[in-house]
């Protein structure tokens, strides 16, 4: 790294600009697995933000010492500490979420973004920072994820984190079943991703671009 | 040289921090294992109260879930086939027979409810499944349980059946799952299996 980064612009990269789930399309099993309620969605969100937010901080903590050879294990072990840490704190405090969300937390371990990020930041820079990129880089995930999850359970289900909606819970709405279903997410995801790199391309070009 | 270059360095490196993490999860797990341990029961004993005709709170703490258990249900016998024994004022009410089966995604457990004529459904409850939320996992819901009380177990072919959401029913079926096909067949397997066998050793003892 040349010059120190400010955090406000890895804030703004982090959720917009270089956004996990739009920018690198990383992330997605989940993305796609459990977005169709959106309760278990944002349980899932906070886990991604915890684990990018606190491995982030630790590899950076550690990045001085950690011979470079063997880091990419060290930032598994991490990684998986955190996750296993929350996979447990919800199974002994929260048992009805744990059972929803079945493997998909322990699974976390293997969700690109995390690595990623420790990779590709949390092992140049300063703790602090590593800290700020990985919690926001878990924020664009998880606010993607709410959208798909919003679109999904409302045509889906009719319902919003498990309340009716008035005309989609009414007979007037024929549930949309398969937004519930896998594919739902397939299409959800690829529309959301149209639109924010449409809109991300619109402003490159009314700002002179800068590509 | 400094204690960094030597060729063990990553090995001890590696080592200290694999020991430091894993004890650090070896003691959170174990300081939650009584808890986990309980919440797993809790739900097993909520299953099992609400599968009998139990007038229950809409909300139920842990201790009152255990409470309820412990005055009301009692473990199996031998005339009771396998099923746990619901007594009230020394006299037997129910059965609830836990059951379990493969599912869509992953096996599904349950307990269904007996009166004590060993015919008559009381309810059905499910305490573990990882049913496609909106689909299968409609199964936890209210509107598929309650269809289950008041219905009699045949007393030969399928004790329960399951048909389609649009034909008519009678005093041996419920309702499947719209959209959840795969779910609902499996459920209705097992859940046959396991209610045939128990009405055969059941009736053989009365």
């Amino acid at each position: 790294m040349i010059a120190q980064k400010k955090t406000g612009d890895v804030i703004l990269t982090a959720v917009w600009g270089d956004n996990p789930v739009f920018r690198q399309i990383l992330g997605i099993c989940s993305a796609l697995a459990v977005t169709n309620l959106v309760l278990n969605t944002i349980v899932m969100g906070t886990a991604v933000m915890f684990t990018t937010a606190l491995s982030g901080l630790t590899v950076s903590l550690l990045r001085k010492w950690t011979p470079r050879i063997i880091r990419m294990m060290v930032e598994v072990l991490v990684i998986a500490f955190y996750v296993i840490l929350f996979d447990r704190a919800l199974k002994a405090y929260w048992p009805d979420m744990s059972r929803n969300l079945g493997p998909y937390v322990g699974l976390i371990i293997t969700n690109c973004i995390i690595m990623g990020r420790a990779e590709a930041f949390a092992n140049a820079n300063p703790p602090g920072l590593s800290f700020v990129d990985g919690f926001f880089s878990g924020l664009g995930y998880a606010l993607i994820l709410l959208c798909v999850a919003v679109i999904r359970e409302l045509l889906g289900m009719g319902t919003l984190l498990g309340i009716p909606i008035p005309f989609f819970s009414s007979a007037l709405w024929d549930r949309w079943i398969i937004m519930v279903m896998p594919p739902g997410a397939f299409f959800t995801l690829a529309v959301i991703v149209w639109l924010a790199r449409t809109v991300q391309r619109s402003k490159q070009v009314t700002s002179g671009g800068n590509k | 040289m400094s204690i960094r270059d030597r060729a063990w360095f990553p090995i001890i490196y590696m080592f200290v921090i694999t020991l430091l993490l894993s004890a650090v999860l070896i003691l959170f797990g174990s300081a939650t294992r009584q808890r986990v341990k309980n919440n797993e029961r809790i739900a097993y004993e909520r299953a099992v109260i609400q599968s009998l005709p139990i007038d229950l709170p809409a909300r139920l703490s842990t201790s009152q879930i255990h409470q309820i258990y412990i005055t009301n249900v009692y473990d199996t016998t031998e005339a009771s086939a396998g099923a746990l024994r619901y007594i009230k004022h020394d006299t037997l009410v129910g059965y609830a027979l836990p059951i379990q089966g493969p599912g869509f995604w992953a096996p599904i457990k349950g307990v269904i409810g007996i009166a004590a004529d060993g015919k008559t459904i009381t309810g059905v409850s499910f305490y573990e499944q990882n049913e496609t939320p909106g689909l299968g996992g409609e199964i936890t819901k209210m509107e598929f349980r309650e269809q289950f009380v008041g219905k009699q177990i045949s007393q030969s072919g399928m004790p329960v059946q399951f048909r389609a959401a649009t034909d008519p029913l009678d005093e041996n079926s419920v309702h499947a799952i719209t959209g959840a096909t795969q779910t609902s067949n499996r459920l209705s397997r097992f859940l046959n299996e396991q209610l045939a066998i128990w009405r055969e050793r059941i009736t053989a003892r009365q």
